[in-house]
C-alpha cells in the first residue's frame, strides 16, 4: 500500500477517534433529552391533539435568545414561545397581546397596562418587572453577558423602561418614535426571575417564555420541538379564537433546499412549507392532498442606479431606464403573476403609502428620447445581480439593448456585490429591501435618506432628508402621512430605482392542516391551527 | 533516538500550522464582505452604534495584526474562538457536526465500494460482453450526473413517487436514541435499537448513494482498468495452468492485485467525500460540517471559516504524522 493510501485511511480514523472524543462528552446530556423525549411521547398519546412540522427554508437559526438575533426565521420559531407587548394580526395590523391598552402620554412617553393572570411556562407570573428586565437586555449597552443586543436598533430612540405599578410599564423615548407599536411586535418577554436563576447558557438550552407553545428540544441547524401550553392566557383577544393552542405539539424543521421541502410535504413528512418557488406553484395547486395559500410580501425589490455615477446622474436617463423597462411583463412571464406592481418606492400596503403615483409607462420610445435629451450615446451598462435574480437581469439587460443601451449581466455572491455597490463603483444593480414595520420609518430612512445604510443608490435630496427627518418625528398619523406622500412625490419625479415589485408570498400545507393562514411578515403562528385527524 | 525524531517532527508541525492559520486569516480578511453589515441584513432600523458595538465585540475594530495576535493566542489555548453568527465557540459547532458528515462519508464510501468493485471486477472478467458495456455505461452515467441533479431525481423517486424512504434528516421524529459517538447507525447499533438502526439506515440510504454515486463509477472503471492488466500477467497465466479453478484465479490473485491502485483513487475519493459534500448536506437537510463552513463563507464568519480550516490541518498533519511513524515500524529502513 502506498503511503497516500494509509494517509487517507488514518486522517479517517483520526476524525473518527476526534468525533468520539468531542461527542462522547456530551453523551450523558444528549441522552437525557431523548429520556425526556420518550416522557413527552407518552404525554403527547395520551392527550391528543396532533403534531404540526414546518419546515423553514433555512440552514440554521440564529439563538433561542429573543433578544439577539436579526433573522426572520429564528423569529417565526422563538414567536410561538414567546409573546410580546403587541403583536400584528395576519393582515398586519399592531393588536394586543401581553399589553392590555396603551395610550402616549406624551410624544415621548408611552404607558403600556399589561395583562393579569399571564404565567411563564416555568409557572413564574409575569409582572411589568419582567417586561422593565427584558427591556432593558436589549437597549443597555452590554446587558447580555457583556454583549449589547443585536436588536437594540430596532428599539430606535427608547432609552428608559420603567415599571410604575405592578402591571403599569412607562417607554421614554429620547425623541419621538412613530413606528413605536410597529417595532414592539417585535421583541418577546422573557421571565426576569428565571433568567437570573439559571443564567444565559443555561436559558439558552431550556428557554422560557409565556408564549402557546413551550420548548421541548432543539438544535438550531435541525428541529426544534415545542408542545402546547395548557396554561396559556390565550393570546390576542383580537385574533380569535382566544384560549389554549389546539395543536399539541409544533416541530419546525430546517430545511434548505426547496425541492427537497416540497418533496416532504408531497410526502406528508412536513405539513407547512414557506417560499415555494413560482415555477412549482400549479404542480402544487393540482395536488388534492395540498392547500396553497397566499400573503402580501413585505420586501421591495428594486433595480437600483448609482445616481452619484455620469450618465446617470441625471434624471432623464433614470426615467429613460424607468420607461425602458417593461415591469408587467417580467411579473407575468418571470414570476407568473406572483407579484404586485410598485409605482414607486413604497409597498402599496404600507402606512403612508401614495395612492396617487401611476407606475412608468413601458415606452421604449419615450425612453429613446429622453436619453437622446441628455445626449447619452453608446451608453454601455453592466446589471449586477445576486444569482437568483440572475434570469431578471438578463431581461432587463435585452430590455435595455431594445433602447439602445449595450447592456450586459454580471452576477455576484451578495457580500461581495454589497462590498462592490458600496465603494460606488458599479452602475445598476437588483436589491431588495424588507419593510416589516410596513411603514415608510423602517424603509424610507435606510433606502433614500443620505447616507442611509441601504442607500445603495446613493440618491441624495436635501427636500427628501428634510421631510423624511420630519415625519420620523411627528406623531400625528395624518401629518406624517402627509410628509410621506410629499417625500415619495419627489423621489417618483427624482426616480432614483427602476421602480420594482413586492412578490407574492406562496405557502403550502398538507390539506389536514386547518385554520392556517400565512401571515405578510412570514411568521407561522401556530396558536389557532389544528389538524384535523 | 525515535523519540526524539517523533517529538522533531511534532515541533516541525508547529510552524506549519502558524502558516496555516496566518493564510486563512488573511485570505478571509482579503475577501470582500463585511461581517457586521452582512448580518444585520437587508431590512429595518440599525443604529450606527449598533454596528461600532458589534466591530468592537467581534474585535474587528482593531487593527489587523492584534487581531491576528488574538487568534494565534487563541489557538495557543486551543480556543478557536467564537462563530460571529452563531455566538457559540467554534470548537462545539465543529463537534455538533463533524459526526453528521463522517457519517455521511463513510456510508457513500461503502455504498462505492461494495458497487464498484465487484463491477469492475466482473467487467473486466467479462470484457466485451454486455455486461461490460452495460456496467460501464452505466459508470459513464455515474460520472457524469452531478450530485445535486441525482439526488432530487432520488428523492422525487424513492420518496414522493413510492414513499418508500424519507426525503431528509437524520433520524425521524419520536425515535429515540442514545448519543455515543453522534454516528447515529453506529450509536444504535451499539446500543441495540432495532427501531432507530432501521430509521438511520432509510435516512442515510439516499444521501450516500446521491454522494457516493460518483466514487463508485470512478472506481468501477479504475478497478475494471487495473483488472484487465493483472489478468495478462504471468502469474495469472501460471495459476490457471496449475489447474486452479478460474474463481479462485479471480479471487484470490487477480482481485488482490489489482485493488492496489483502486485503493489509491479510494484514499483521493475519501477526500471529496468529506470536503465536498456541502451540496448533498443542503438537499437532504444533512446538518454537518460542510454546510455550515460554506454558510459560514457566505456570511464572512471569519472565526468559524478559520476554525474549521484549522481543524481540518490539524487532523491531516496529525495523521500524517502517524502515518510516518507507522511506516517506520512497518519497514525499520524507512527513517523519520
Amino acid at each position: 500500500m502506498k503511503k497516500r493510501d494509509v494517509s487517507w485511511v488514518v486522517v479517517l480514523i483520526v476524525l473518527l477517534m476526534f468525533s468520539l472524543v468531542l461527542v462522547g462528552g456530551c453523551g450523558s446530556k444528549q441522552e437525557k433529552s431523548a429520556q425526556d423525549s420518550s416522557e413527552h411521547k407518552e404525554v403527547m398519546v395520551e392527550e391528543g391533539g396532533g403534531t404540526i412540522v414546518i419546515a423553514l427554508n433555512t440552514d440554521s437559526i440564529v439563538t433561542f435568545d429573543p433578544a439577539n438575533y436579526r433573522d426572520r426565521e429564528t423569529e417565526t420559531i422563538l414567536r410561538n414561545m414567546f409573546d410580546g407587548l403587541v403583536t400584528r394580526s395576519p393582515d398586519g395590523k399592531v393588536v394586543p397581546q401581553i399589553a392590555e391598552s396603551w395610550k402616549a402620554l406624551s410624544p415621548t412617553e408611552w404607558e403600556f397596562k399589561i395583562r393579569k393572570g399571564i404565567v411563564f411556562h416555568n409557572g413564574e407570573v409575569l409582572t411589568a418587572e419582567d417586561i422593565v428586565f427584558t427591556f432593558n437586555r436589549i437597549i443597555k449597552e452590554g446587558a447580555i453577558n457583556g454583549q449589547t443586543a443585536a436588536r437594540k436598533g430596532l428599539l430606535g430612540p427608547i432609552e428608559q423602561v420603567e415599571a410604575t405599578d405592578e402591571y403599569t410599564v412607562v417607554f421614554k423615548l429620547k425623541e419621538p418614535f412613530p413606528v413605536i407599536l410597529q417595532a414592539l411586535c417585535h421583541q418577546q418577554i422573557i421571565p426576569k426571575d428565571y433568567y437570573e436563576e439559571v443564567g444565559l447558557e443555561r436559558f439558552l438550552e431550556k428557554p422560557v417564555g409565556c408564549g402557546p407553545f413551550k420548548f421541548v428540544e432543539g438544535k438550531l441547524d435541525d428541529k426544534v420541538i415545542m408542545e402546547r401550553f395548557d396554561d396559556y392566557y390565550g393570546g390576542s383577544p383580537e385574533i380569535p379564537p382566544v384560549g389554549p393552542p389546539k395543536l399539541k405539539r409544533v416541530i419546525f424543521r430546517m430545511i434548505p433546499e426547496l425541492s427537497t421541502a416540497v418533496a416532504a410535504l408531497k410526502t406528508g413528512e412536513v405539513n407547512i412549507i414557506q417560499r415555494v418557488p413560482e415555477d412549482m406553484i400549479e404542480d402544487l395547486k393540482q395536488d388534492e392532498s395540498i392547500q396553497v395559500k397566499e400573503a402580501k410580501g413585505t420586501r421591495v425589490y428594486a433595480i437600483e442606479i448609482n445616481n452619484k455615477m455620469p450618465p446617470f446622474d441625471n434624471p432623464k436617463v433614470r426615467k429613460a431606464l424607468n420607461h425602458a423597462i417593461d415591469m408587467d411583463k417580467i411579473i407575468k412571464e418571470l414570476y407568473k403573476g406572483y407579484a404586485v406592481r410598485l409605482p414607486g418606492p413604497m409597498l402599496p400596503y404600507a402606512f403612508a403609502a401614495h395612492p396617487n403615483l401611476e407606475p412608468y409607462e413601458y415606452n421604449p420610445e419615450k425612453a429613446k428620447q429622453l436619453l437622446q435629451e441628455a445626449g447619452v450615446k453608446d451608453l454601455k451598462v453592466v446589471i449586477d445581480t445576486e444569482p437568483f435574480r440572475e434570469e431578471e437581469a438578463l431581461v432587463i439587460a435585452e430590455m435595455l439593448k431594445d433602447v439602445g443601451i449595450d447592456a450586459s449581466v454580471r452576477k455576484w455572491e451578495w457580500s461581495v456585490l454589497k462590498a462592490k455597490m458600496k465603494e460606488g463603483s458599479r452602475q445598476i444593480y437588483l436589491t431588495d429591501w424588507g419593510n416589516a414595520y410596513l411603514d415608510p420609518f423602517d424603509f424610507l430612512n435606510p433606502k433614500l435618506k443620505t447616507g442611509g445604510r441601504g442607500n445603495y443608490s446613493f440618491y441624495s435630496n436635501p427636500e427628501v432628508d428634510e421631510l423624511l427627518e420630519k415625519a420620523g418625528k411627528e406623531v400625528n398619523d395624518e401629518k406624517r402621512k402627509e410628509l410621506y406622500y410629499r417625500a415619495q412625490e419627489i423621489i417618483y419625479n427624482d426616480a432614483p430605482w427602476i421602480f420594482g415589485y413586492a412578490k407574492i408570498s406562496v405557502e403550502a400545507a398538507t390539506s389536514n392542516v386547518k385554520n392556517w393562514r400565512p401571515s405578510m411578515d412570514s411568521r407561522e403562528n401556530m396558536h389557532d391551527v389544528y389538524i384535523e385527524e | 533516538m525515535k523519540g526524539i525524531k517523533i517529538l522533531e517532527r511534532i515541533l516541525l508541525a508547529i510552524p506549519i500550522m502558524l502558516g496555516i492559520a496566518i493564510i486563512i486569516f488573511f485570505f478571509m480578511r482579503l475577501t470582500p464582505g463585511d461581517p457586521v453589515d452582512i448580518m444585520m441584513g437587508k431590512a429595518g432600523m440599525v443604529s450606527k452604534a449598533e454596528i461600532a458595538n458589534l466591530r468592537k465585540e467581534f474585535n474587528l475594530d482593531k487593527p489587523l495584526h492584534i487581531q491576528l495576535f488574538l487568534f494565534l493566542k487563541g489557538l495557543l489555548k486551543f480556543d478557536l474562538g467564537k462563530s460571529f453568527t452563531k455566538g457559540m465557540p467554534v470548537m462545539e459547532l465543529i463537534k455538533e457536526t463533524l459526526p453528521a458528515t463522517i457519517e455521511l462519508a463513510l456510508f457513500a464510501m461503502m455504498f462505492a465500494l461494495i458497487i464498484a468493485i465487484p463491477v469492475g471486477v466482473i467487467s473486466a472478467v467479462k470484457q466485451n460482453s454486455w455486461i461490460d458495456r452495460f456496467a460501464m455505461a452505466g459508470s459513464f452515467f455515474g460520472i457524469s450526473m452531478p450530485h445535486f441533479w441525482l439526488a432530487i431525481v432520488a428523492i422525487l423517486i424513492f420518496s414522493v413517487k413510492l414513499n418508500l424512504l424519507p426525503t431528509q434528516g437524520r433520524i425521524s421524529y419520536g425515535v429515540e436514541l442514545a448519543h455515543i459517538t453522534g454516528l447515529y447507525v453506529f450509536d444504535s447499533i451499539v446500543t441495540g435499537n432495532l427501531e432507530a438502526l432501521i430509521d438511520t439506515l432509510k435516512h442515510i440510504i439516499l444521501p450516500a448513494v446521491s454522494l457516493g454515486s460518483a466514487m463508485a463509477a470512478i472506481v468501477a472503471r479504475v478497478m475494471r482498468s487495473s483488472m484487465l492488466e493483472v489478468l495478462r500477467q504471468d502469474y495469472i497465466v501460471l495459476a490457471r495452468a496449475k489447474g486452479l479453478p478460474e474463481w479462485l484465479v479471480i479471487t484470490k490473485h487477480a482481485v488482490k492485485n489489482a485493488l492496489i491502485p483502486t485503493i489509491t483513487v479510494v484514499g483521493l475519493q475519501m477526500g471529496v467525500l468529506l470536503g465536498g459534500n456541502m451540496i448533498i448536506e443542503t438537499v437532504f437537510g444533512w446538518p454537518g460540517i460542510g454546510r455550515m463552513v460554506v454558510n459560514a463563507i457566505f456570511a464572512r464568519d471569519y472565526p468559524l471559516v478559520q476554525g474549521v480550516v484549522m481543524f481540518y490541518a490539524f487532523v491531516y498533519i496529525t495523521a500524517n504524522l502517524i502515518v510516518d511513524i507507522i511506516y517506520t515500524v512497518v519497514n525499520p529502513k524507512i527513517q523519520l
